[in-house]
């Protein structure tokens, strides 16, 4: 049976440092692929997650219960993924187009065979950071608006918004897309 | 500017959320500020009931409500790409690595400090009310440092804000000082005193 995560972390800051890998183990998927569809390269996915999981052990002395500890985690990785995203677009140009046609031909748009699918997928890549995050929390980790809040910093009316706002583009996009079928 | 949102953001327009005209959800730009919540099942029956009586007559919402449902089935339908063998063993490797270069993570100072409280008090060492007093003060300052991003928190002053905090006095507490040994606030503690002044602690 699967230790509650706040006995597993007090295990960890009472010594037992190898305990910490219980957690890794029971959220690195769920890291990798919030990871993942916030950069859509699996390189700088697992970059990323694996300095999530250092970020949070630095930081587990500060973590107190009060929001569930997934909640905690995915605040420090999609801080990551956020900073992340930032110092891509300040990239030279021509290194941001060399970015969008590995982007066009990584594995994501590999696997989807319906065009549909594709438009949606390049849909999601053209939103704004803070709208891409909210909608992958909300789709993806099934996360409420106030816990999404929580994760971004952000007000819930905010975090209603930056849906609101996400979810109409991808409308718009397929709307686009039967049109002119 | 993008339109408004159910959840509290204004609408262009003067309508908020909730709003309902003439006693009903009428007007297809009102009812299509709901269909996202309409969806997720976040509408109240009321509201959920006079959304879906506006959809069974109006072809341009229902499409509308369509599109929202296809483009979110899709995107949650959205793979991501199986990593190759041996990418979670790698995984987990590197992480056991990089921790292993770091420094043990340890409770806040004021978690610690609490936590030391709280024995204390059960063993019956501090009085009561003074124990609850620090527990009191130290929750304060944990609920506010909570709301700070997780990263390395500074140094505890907890105890610069708890003038009637005091150990020292009763000689059982100095002896388990030890327990406090590598907490940082020990430098600025001060000894607990009871809140009534004139009494002084027990000696169990």
């Amino acid at each position: 049976m699967r230790q509650p995560d706040l006995e597993v972390i007090e295990r960890v800051l009472a010594g037992e440092t190898a305990a910490f890998e219980l957690l890794v183990r029971q959220y690195q998927q769920e890291i990798y692929r919030l990871a993942y569809r916030m950069t859509r390269n699996a390189e700088d996915a697992k970059d990323l997650a694996q300095e999530a999981f250092v970020a949070a052990y630095r930081s587990l002395g500060s973590f107190r219960g009060q929001s569930r500890f997934s909640t905690w985690l995915y605040r420090i990785a999609m801080n990551l993924c956020l900073n992340h995203l930032k110092s891509a677009t300040r990239q030279d140009p021509s290194e941001v187009d060399g970015t969008l046609a590995d982007l066009r031909a990584d594995s994501l748009t590999a696997l989807l065979t319906d065009e549909r699918d594709r438009a949606l997928a390049e849909a999601i890549e053209a939103l704004p950071p803070q709208q891409k995050a909210t909608l992958t929390l909300r789709v993806h980790q099934g996360l409420s608006h106030k816990e999404i809040a929580e994760v971004l910093d952000c007000s819930e009316g905010t975090a209603k918004a930056n849906y609101f706002h996400a979810v109409r583009a991808l409308q718009r996009r397929l709307q686009a897309f039967r049109e002119a079928e | 500017m993008g339109e408004g949102v159910s959840g509290g953001a204004t609408e262009q327009g003067n309508r908020g959320e909730g709003e309902i005209l003439g006693g009903s959800v009428s007007g297809c730009e009102v009812v299509r500020q709901r269909l996202i919540a309409h969806h997720e099942g976040e509408l109240a029956t009321e509201e959920r009931l006079q959304v879906e009586a506006h959809l069974a007559t109006c072809e341009d919402c229902t499409r509308e409500a369509g599109l929202i449902r296809d483009a979110l089935g899709r995107v949650l339908a959205l793979p991501v790409p199986e990593p190759p063998a041996g990418f979670w063993e790698d995984f987990g490797a590197t992480v056991r690595r990089r921790i292993a270069a770091e420094h043990p993570p340890r409770p806040a100072p004021w978690a610690r400090v609490a936590a030391w409280l709280s024995q204390a008090l059960r063993q019956r060492r501090i009085p009561a009310l003074a124990a609850a007093t620090a527990l009191g003060l130290l929750l304060v300052i944990g609920l506010v440092r909570t709301h700070r991003a997780p990263r390395d928190l500074p140094p505890v002053e907890a105890l610069m804000i708890s003038e009637d905090l005091a150990i020292g006095q009763n000689l059982e507490v100095l002896e388990n000082l030890d327990v406090l040994e590598d907490v940082e606030v020990l430098e600025r503690l001060d000894l607990l005193r009871h809140l009534d002044r004139g009494r002084r602690p027990r000696l169990s």
